[in-house]
C-alpha cells in the first residue's frame, strides 16, 4: 500500500542487476530447500517407526471395517458407530479374518447375507463397472475438450474489438529473457509501478502476473 | 415480540416482491426513479428481516413455549447461548438465517456495485430479490418459524445435543450464507447477460464476491470438519457424508471459477467459460439446499429432516434452467477478447485446473446419483460412500496439487520450457529430496511419498517466489527483507494472496495424507487402573466420573498418557447420556501437536465397569486446523482493495473498462 513514491527503475539498471547474477542459484533458495527437506524428514522421524500400525491383521481388519455400511445408521460405516449391530459386524470380520479369510471373501460374506449395498463401494464387475468408469471418461472427454477449444482459441484471429497493444505483443515474444532473475525483476518492476497507478492489462514484460 | 416477527416476515414478503418486480418495471419502461425504489426496497428487505431475526432470538431468550419453533429446539435447561445454535437447528429459522443473510450480502452487493455493473444493476437486483421471494414465500406458508403452538406448553423439547459445539456456533452459519451468497456473483453475471451486456463488466464484481464466498464456504468446511473430528467419536473429519458432499461441491465449482476469472480479468479471455462456471456453482448451492433441508438421502445431518423436499428440487430445476437458457439467448454477445498465444500458458494452466476442479465435482455428483440410477435400472441396492470417492477424487486431487506447484510459475500468454525448467528446479529438487528421506525412513505407501513430495514441491515453490522477490526488491529498492515482502505483497494481492491460500491447501493436505495413511486406530475395553500401548504412548485409565444433570448424564473419564515413562498429560474425553434425546454424544479429548494427534474418545462404557476407549494417534492433522486462519489471511489479503487514492490517478484508455470499475468501487485489486 502508498507504494506510489517508488518509481520503476530504468531498464538500463535491470540490464546491470541481471549481469551481477547470471544464471547462479541464489544460496538462499538452496538453503531453504535443506530446510524444507530436513523438516519434512523431522516431522516424520515418527514415521517409520511409529507411524506403521502394529498389527497388520488389526489394520486389515479396519480398512474392512471402512467398506462396510452399518444397516441401522443412515450413512454411516461399522468403524463410525457404537450401535450393537455394528459392534457384531466388527466382531465378524475379525472373527473371518482369523479364520484365514482374505478382504475380498470377507465382503462376500457380508453381500451374500446383506444385500450388494451393505458394502460402501459399488462392485467392480458387471454392470456396476460403470460407477468407476464414468467419472475417469468423464474427465478425459472434458480434457480432450478443453484441448480442442484451446487449439481453436489459438488458431482464431483476434477479434477486431482485442486491444491494439496486446494484439502487437504476439509478434514478439522471443523477446522476454528467461534466463536469470530478470524476469522477476520484471514482474516486481511491474507490479510496483502498477500499484502506482499503471493500468492492470498484459503488456510486454507481463510475465509472471 | 413473536408477533412483530411474524408481521416482518409478511412485511418482508412484500418488499421483495415489490423490489423484483419494480426492478423489472424500472428497466423495461426506463424509469429510473422505479429502479430507484426498487433499490430502496432491498435495503428496506435487509432491516426487515434483521428485524425479525432479532425478534425470534427474543423469543427464544424469553423461551416462549407457545411458538412451536422455540418449544422444539430450546428448553429452561438450555443456556441462553446456545440460543445462537438453536436458532438455526431447524428448517424455519434456518430458512430466516438464509433469507436475512442473502438480504444483508444483497443490499451490500447493490450498494457498493462497481459502476461497469450500474446499468444492468436493475436486473441484478431484480433476481437476488426473486430468490428472496423463494425463501420468504417458503417461510410464510410452508415452514413459519412463528408458528403458535395450539396451546403454550411448560417445557420445550431441547437442543440436539449434537450441536452444543463451539463448531457449530460457526459452521452451519458460513455454510449456510456462503451457498445462499453463491447468488450474488451468479446475480451479476445473469444480470449482465438480460441486460445485453456479456463482457467484462460484472467480473470485478464477481471476482469480489466470489472469492469471499468462497473463503466463507472453505471456513466452513473446515469447521465442520473440526466438529466431526472432536465430537462424532470416530477420529476421522470427512467421510463424504451427502450432505457434505453437497457443501462441497459448490465449493469445489466455486475454486474453479476463483481462478478462471482471473484469466478474464487479465486477458479478456474465457468470458462463456466463467459464466458457465458461476451458474454451475449455483446449480450445486441449490442442489446443496436441496439435500440439507429435506433431501431424499440418509445422512447424519438430518436434523432439519421435512417435507419441503419438493419446493426446493423445483427451485433447483428453475435455477438451473433459467440462467442456461438466457445463456443460450445471449449466446453471441460474449465472445472472448482475446486469443490464445500458447498450450502451455497460465491460460491453459488454469483451464486444466478448472477441468480438474470440474471433475472432482462430477465424480462427487455422479456418486451421489448413481445409487438412485442403480435402484432404477438393475434394481440392486448399491451404496456409494467413502471408499469410492478416497479411491476416485483422491488422485485427481493429488494433481490439482501438483498444479498448484506449477501453475503459478507458468507466465500469462507464453511460456518456455526453458524458463519452466529453471523455475521449476528448485522445487523439484525439494520434492525429490522429501520423497527420497521418506523412503529412505521407511514411509512406502506411494500415494504418501507422492503426496509429502508434492507439498514440498509446492511449498518450495512459492517460498521461492517470494525470495527471488525480496532478493529483487532489495536490489532495486534496497529494501530490507521484510519490508521488501510487505511491499511485494502489497503491489500483487490477488497472486500473493492466493499463494498464502495455497499454502494453506498444503497444510490441509499434510493432515489428510498423514491421517489416512499413517493413522494408527485401537479400540480397546479398560477397567480402572489398566493400561494400553498405542505407537509410543501408553495410556492408562484411572476412573470415571458420572455426574447427573436435570437433561443429560455426562461420564467424565480420566486418563493419563505416558511416553517414554514420562507423564505427558491427564486427559478427560467425555460421554454424556441425553434421556430426552435417547443419544450419546461424545466429547473426545485430544492432546495435538505438530507432529501427531493424540486423541482418545470413550466409547461405552459398561455395565462391569469397564469402558471402551477408542485411541488413535493421528499425524499432522494440527496442521489442518491451522490451515483455517492462513486461508482467512491469504483471502484478506487477496481482496483488500487497492487504495482508491492510488486507482484514480490511473489514466482509463482502451480496454478499461475493468480498470475503472475498480477504481469506482475500490473492490477490484489485482
Amino acid at each position: 500500500m502508498g507504494n506510489r513514491a517508488i518509481a520503476p527503475p530504468t531498464s538500463a539498471t535491470r540490464r546491470n542487476r541481471a549481469r551481477t547474477k547470471t544464471g547462479a542459484v541464489p544460496p538462499v533458495l538452496l538453503i531453504l530447500t535443506l530446510v524444507l527437506a530436513l523438516a519434512t524428514a523431522l516431522l516424520s522421524p515418527a514415521a517409520g517407526v511409529a507411524w506403521a500400525q502394529s498389527d497388520p491383521n488389526e489394520a486389515e481388519a479396519q480398512a474392512i471395517d471402512r467398506m462396510l455400511m452399518c444397516p441401522v445408521c443412515p450413512a454411516q460405516t461399522i468403524d463410525q458407530t457404537e450401535v450393537t449391530l455394528a459392534q457384531q459386524m466388527r466382531a465378524q470380520v475379525r472373527e473371518l479374518l482369523a479364520a484365514g479369510a482374505s478382504r475380498e471373501e470377507v465382503l462376500a460374506w457380508f453381500r451374500e447375507r446383506y444385500g450388494p449395498g451393505i458394502v460402501a463401494e459399488p462392485p467392480r464387475s458387471g454392470i456396476n463397472l460403470i460407477a468407476w468408469l464414468v467419472p475417469g471418461a468423464a474427465l478425459l472427454i472434458a480434457m480432450a475438450g478443453g484441448i480442442l477449444v484451446l487449439r481453436a482459441m489459438r488458431r482464431a484471429p483476434p477479434p477486431s474489438g482485442a486491444a491494439a497493444g496486446t494484439a502487437a505483443v504476439a509478434a514478439s515474444p522471443s523477446e522476454t529473457d528467461p534466463d536469470d532473475l530478470q524476469p522477476w525483476l520484471d514482474a516486481v518492476d511491474r507490479d510496483l509501478a502498477q500499484n502506482a497507478g499503471n493500468l492492470p492489462t498484459i503488456t510486454k514484460d507481463d510475465n509472471h502476473g | 415480540m413473536a408477533d412483530l416477527g411474524a408481521a416482518c416476515l409478511w412485511m418482508a414478503l412484500a418488499l421483495a416482491v415489490y423490489s423484483g418486480a419494480a426492478s423489472v418495471a424500472g428497466q423495461l419502461r426506463a424509469a429510473p426513479a422505479l429502479a430507484e425504489s426498487a433499490r430502496l426496497a432491498a435495503y428496506a428487505l435487509a432491516l426487515t428481516l434483521l428485524v425479525a431475526t432479532l425478534s425470534l432470538v427474543q423469543s427464544f431468550i424469553a423461551r416462549d413455549f407457545s411458538l412451536a419453533y422455540v418449544a422444539a429446539h430450546s428448553n429452561l435447561a438450555m443456556p441462553n447461548i446456545y440460543t445462537w445454535v438453536a436458532f438455526y437447528a431447524g428448517n424455519e429459522g434456518s430458512l430466516l438465517y438464509i433469507a436475512f443473510a442473502l438480504s444483508a450480502m444483497a443490499a451490500a452487493a447493490i450498494r457498493w456495485a462497481p459502476a461497469a455493473t450500474r446499468p444492468t444493476l436493475a436486473w441484478t437486483v431484480a433476481i437476488l430479490m426473486f430468490i428472496e421471494v423463494f425463501f420468504l414465500a417458503v417461510m410464510a406458508f410452508m415452514a413459519n418459524p412463528f408458528q403458535r403452538l395450539p396451546f403454550p406448553v411448560p417445557d420445550g423439547q431441547g437442543i440436539n445435543p449434537l450441536l452444543t459445539h463451539f463448531g457449530m456456533f460457526l459452521h452451519p452459519p458460513a455454510l449456510m450464507a456462503g451457498l445462499a451468497g453463491i447468488s450474488i456473483p451468479m446475480a451479476f453475471s445473469l444480470g449482465g447477460l438480460l441486460g445485453g451486456k456479456g463482457g467484462d463488466e460484472w467480473i470485478d464484481a464477481g471476482r469480489a464476491w466470489g472469492v469471499g464466498i468462497w473463503a466463507l464456504l472453505a471456513a466452513g468446511l473446515l469447521l465442520g470438519s473440526w466438529w466431526a473430528y472432536t465430537i462424532l467419536g470416530w477420529g476421522g473429519f470427512w467421510f463424504w457424508d451427502p450432505v457434505e458432499n453437497a457443501a462441497f461441491m459448490p465449493w469445489i465449482a466455486l475454486t474453479a471459477f476463483v481462478h478462471s476469472i482471473m484469466v478474464q480479468k487479465r486477458r479478456g479471455m474465457f468470458r462463456m467459460w466463467n459464466i458457465v462456471l458461476i451458474d454451475v456453482a449455483f446449480g450445486l448451492a441449490l442442489y446443496g439446499m436441496f439435500m440439507n433441508r429435506g433431501g431424499p438421502v440418509p445422512s447424519v445431518h438430518s436434523f432439519g429432516a421435512s417435507t419441503l423436499g419438493w419446493v426446493f428440487l423445483l427451485f433447483l430445476a428453475v435455477g438451473v434452467a433459467v440462467p442456461l437458457a438466457v445463456f443460450f439467448w445471449r449466446y453471441d454477445r460474449m465472445r472472448s477478447a482475446q486469443r490464445l498465444d500458447s498450450m502451455l500458458s497460465r491460460e491453459a494452466a488454469f483451464l486444466v485446473n478448472n477441468l480438474l476442479l470440474l471433475g472432482i465435482a462430477f465424480a462427487t455428483l455422479w456418486g451421489t446419483v448413481y445409487p438412485l440410477l442403480a435402484r432404477l435400472f438393475s434394481e440392486q441396492e448399491i451404496t456409494v460412500a467413502r471408499p469410492f470417492y478416497d479411491q476416485v477424487n483422491g488422485p485427481l486431487l493429488l494433481a490439482l496439487v501438483l498444479l498448484m506447484g506449477i501453475g503459478p510459475l507458468l507466465p500469462w500468454r507464453r511460456a518456455n520450457w526453458r524458463s519452466l525448467r529453471r523455475a521449476l528446479l528448485i522445487p523439484g529438487m525439494a520434492a525429490l529430496a522429501a520423497a527420497t528421506i521418506l523412503l529412505a525412513l521407511g514411509i512406502r505407501q506411494p500415494y504418501a511419498v507422492v503426496g509429502f513430495g508434492l507439498c514440498a514441491l509446492v511449498s518450495t515453490s512459492i517460498i521461492a517466489e517470494w525470495t527471488r522477490g525480496v532478493i529483487a526488491r532489495r536490489r532495486s529498492a534496497g529494501d530490507n527483507p521484510l519490508v521488501g515482502f510487505a511491499r511485494l505483497i502489497a503491489a500483487n494481492r490477488p497472486r500473493y494472496g492466493g499463494y498464502v491460500v495455497h499454502l494453506a491447501v498444503v497444510m490441509v493436505a499434510l493432515g489428510v495424507v498423514g491421517q489416512s495413511f499413517y493413522g494408527i486406530q485401537r479400540d480397546v475395553a479398560l477397567y480402572p487402573g489398566q493400561s494400553v500401548t498405542v505407537a509410543d504412548y501408553r495410556m492408562v485409565y484411572v476412573d470415571t466420573t458420572a455426574l447427573a444433570f436435570a437433561d443429560r448424564t455426562e461420564f467424565r473419564t480420566t486418563v493419563e498418557v505416558y511416553r517414554d515413562g514420562a507423564l505427558l498429560a491427564v486427559m478427560h474425553p467425555r460421554r454424556t447420556f441425553h434421556p430426552d434425546h435417547n443419544m450419546a454424544s461424545t466429547r473426545a479429548a485430544i492432546r495435538s501437536t505438530p507432529v501427531e494427534d493424540f486423541y482418545v474418545v470413550p466409547s461405552e462404557n459398561r455395565e462391569d465397569g469397564a469402558v471402551g476407549f477408542r485411541i488413535l494417534v493421528n499425524p499432522l492433522v494440527w496442521w489442518m486446523w491451522v490451515a483455517g486462519p492462513v486461508m482467512i489471511l491469504g483471502t484478506v489479503i487477496a481482496l483488500w482493495p487497492a487504495r482508491a487514492a492510488v486507482r484514480q490517478t490511473a489514466p482509463a484508455p482502451s480496454p478499461a473498462p475493468v480498470a475503472s470499475a475498480a477504481a469506482g468501487s475500490g473492490i477490484g485489486s489485482d
